[in-house]
């Protein structure tokens, strides 16, 4: 069973419920909350959505705001340039590619890290287990910006571990052995110290941080379902403990890895104060672009909300793809 | 000779022991089987064995070599585990090939010892299916199949026919004794099913809270139970309490007479213990008389057994189906317990009288 077997199962056991309903009175009722349901999603999704969609078609007056029009002009930008054919630029596509970059990364980054930290925890006690749980729920209860502005005094060049670094003498030993240089080569030092701000690293640490307790989560289901005994078998057949999780555990939890990758990439390619504060401005994302064109200096709303349907058509285009890949497996039948 | 040897096995979980100063010899081809009650250490002692729990205090050899700390890894033990810990996501044959996969054997050369064992198991063609795909049956075979496919020095198997039906499970336990039997390897058994220990093994350990209550052949723990909670526990007995009386032993008014003189101190309190089949009705010239009355009948087609009241207390006395066929319901008969037919405990030391142990 995977996350999205789950829910592919709702749709299905409300619409059975339906026909089992008796009376002309139930049945009216059962009609209202129907009505109810669509009519909440429809207000409070479909309509923002659908407004973003018939923006992007818009038409930008220079100098001043916006006028509804059935223009191709944004998404041609996004993708060649306005000044196409004469000219072509790429970077809004490069701006998506940075977005899918640290989104990949991070989101792997994560699952990564909190797969072996919660097989670990779901052999704990289930006491262990429940503190560990709350811990990390309440965790999720801070927001983007608190941990976005706690990582930037830990990286700050003047105040953080660049200072330490330099105050306990590791700046000086890794100038000695040579691995300063290596740090410079990967943009994490400038001629005197080492340096976080801004860098790919710190942007992808951050946004891993911001997910991780999310990977935990999402993961904790199936790996606390995961038979004790299979591993334990595979340890009386000769199995060390890689190969333990190398041949059991890990396609044991193949859905739920992937489902949870997913999950966190697309919930990642929103990333916005993260990228702000720690990425190059040569490597801002599109997320980053849409706010300055809704919100910022240009106040350009047709060619943000292109930009938005590019990102969210590139998130269900992800979607799509994890729903295909755990398809192919024969354990989803 | 002796493959596997325990030594003082002592587990602790805090003030607990689990396993509590075990000493046994697995003698070289023979079945073995751990027999107690749910929570007695037994399954305890079998991970031990197997190597995933180590031993508080105690030491563990096999053919003469201390491997108590050697990790599971390292053990050639096959186990089959009570839920048969199949992998899911591997076939038939790649779950009994896993062990010569993972340790790099050629993969033509995995398939045909596969395929050999399915054999061997009696599971032709269906290598290829997926563990979903098969029943409980199947899927214990396919356990057995993949435990014996690093040809393991000792075979272990935690409660292996728990997990299947009554029918089944009896089925099994012939098969899997034949097939212990061809192989000629030296098999531990952890069962709470006293009938699937006597049908299987060459000899039974009885355990009760983590200690050795008695070990020997099947028959010699039927007819010889060393402690009240054997008898207890391994078939059914009637129980009573008495006191020695000059070599007799004296349960309420009646004076029983045994054998051969009881070696207790006058006044000691004791527990007798006899099997209901060796109780016979209707027959008042033999030793150890009593008169009691019927109180129920239980039909259970081969055999009958008759619950009665008697001076010494409520007894049940099994009979053959064409004994006793005139007996009925509030008859009062004579009926004698064969001194060669009591058992006789300590009380006080043994464990408490459990009355008509359930089978």
């Amino acid at each position: 069973m995977t996350a999205t077997d789950d829910t592919a199962a709702w749709p299905r056991e409300t619409a059975a419920a339906a026909p089992g309903t008796k009376g002309p009175r139930a049945g009216r009722s059962a009609l209202a909350v129907q009505v109810v349901l669509w009519a909440t999603v429809l207000v409070f999704c479909l309509v923002p959505l659908f407004l973003v969609l018939v923006i992007s078609f818009g038409h930008k007056i220079e100098g001043a705001g916006w006028e509804w029009a059935l223009t191709l002009e944004n998404y041609q930008r996004f993708f060649v340039g306005a000044n196409w054919p004469a000219e072509s630029t790429s970077l809004y596509l490069g701006q998506l590619y940075w977005s899918m970059r640290y989104a990949v990364v991070a989101a792997l980054l994560a699952v990564v890290t909190a797969l072996p930290f919660t097989y670990l925890m779901t052999r704990q006690s289930r006491r262990a287990q429940a503190v560990w749980l709350v811990f990390l729920l309440a965790t999720l209860s801070l927001s983007e910006v608190f941990i976005v502005m706690g990582w930037d005094i830990i990286l700050s060049n003047n105040s953080g571990l660049p200072m330490l670094f330099a105050a306990t003498g590791l700046t000086d030993w890794l100038k000695d052995t040579g691995w300063f240089d290596v740090l410079r080569d990967w943009g994490l030092a400038n001629p005197r110290n080492v340096k976080f701000k801004p860098s790919e690293v710190a942007t992808v640490l951050t946004l891993s941080y911001l997910v991780w307790p999310y990977a935990v989560i999402l993961l904790y289901p199936a790996l606390s379902r995961l038979d004790p005994s299979l591993a334990e078998a595979a340890r009386t057949m000769g199995a060390r403990p890689w190969t333990v999780a190398r041949t059991v555990i890990l396609p044991s939890v193949r859905l739920p890895l992937i489902g949870t990758t997913l999950l966190l990439f697309v919930f990642l390619l929103g990333a916005y104060v993260a990228i702000t504060v720690f990425a190059d401005p040569s490597q801002h994302t599109t997320a980053v672009s849409v706010y300055e064109h809704v919100r910022g200096s240009t106040l350009n709303a047709p060619f943000g909300a292109a930009q938005s349907v590019i990102l969210l058509v590139t998130a269900t285009a992800f979607l799509v793809l994890g729903q295909w890949l755990t398809r192919k497996s024969p354990r989803a039948a | 000779m002796c493959a596997l040897a325990l030594k003082d096995i002592r587990k602790a979980y805090g003030d607990a022991r689990a396993v509590d100063d075990v000493s046994i010899d697995f003698p070289q081809g023979e079945l073995t089987a751990l027999l107690g009650p749910s929570g007695c250490g037994k399954t305890t002692l079998l991970r031990m064995i197997a190597g995933l729990e180590v031993p508080t205090a105690g030491t563990i050899t096999l053919g003469g070599r201390d491997i108590t700390r050697l990790p599971a890894h390292s053990r050639k033990f096959g186990m089959v585990f009570q839920s048969f810990a199949l992998f899911p996501h591997l076939s038939v044959r790649e779950n009994v090939g896993y062990a010569l996969t993972i340790a790099g054997t050629p993969r033509a050369e995995v398939m045909a010892r596969a395929d050999k064992l399915l054999d061997l198991v009696q599971l032709q063609g269906f290598a290829d299916r997926r563990i979903g795909q098969l029943s409980g049956g199947q899927r214990q075979r396919v356990a057995i199949a993949r435990a014996l496919a690093q040809e393991p020095e000792v075979f272990l198997l935690d409660e292996p026919m728990s997990a299947l039906d009554a029918k089944l499970r009896e089925e099994m336990q012939v098969e899997l004794r034949l097939l212990q039997q061809r192989l000629g390897i030296t098999t531990i058994v952890v069962t709470h099913d006293q009938r699937e220990a006597m049908t299987m093994a060459d000899r039974i350990v009885v355990m009760s809270k983590g200690k050795v209550e008695q070990s020997g052949s099947p028959q010699q723990i039927y007819q010889w139970p060393a402690t009240g909670f054997v008898a207890g526990f391994i078939g059914r007995a009637n129980f009573m309490e008495g006191l020695a009386e000059n070599g007799k032993i004296r349960v309420g008014d009646v004076l029983l007479t045994l054998p051969k003189p009881a070696n207790f101190l006058n006044g000691a309190p004791v527990q007798l213990a006899c099997r209901p089949e060796a109780i016979r009705l209707g027959t008042s010239e033999a030793a150890n008389t009593v008169k009691g009355t019927i109180t129920f009948v239980r039909d259970l087609g081969p055999v009958r057994d008759f619950h009665l009241d008697t001076p010494l207390g409520k007894l049940v006395a099994e009979q053959g189906a064409d004994q006793g066929r005139n007996l009925k319901l509030g008859d009062t008969v004579p009926l004698s317990l064969p001194p060669e037919a009591l058992r006789i405990y300590p009380r006080g030391i043994a464990e408490s009288p459990m009355g008509m142990a359930a089978e």
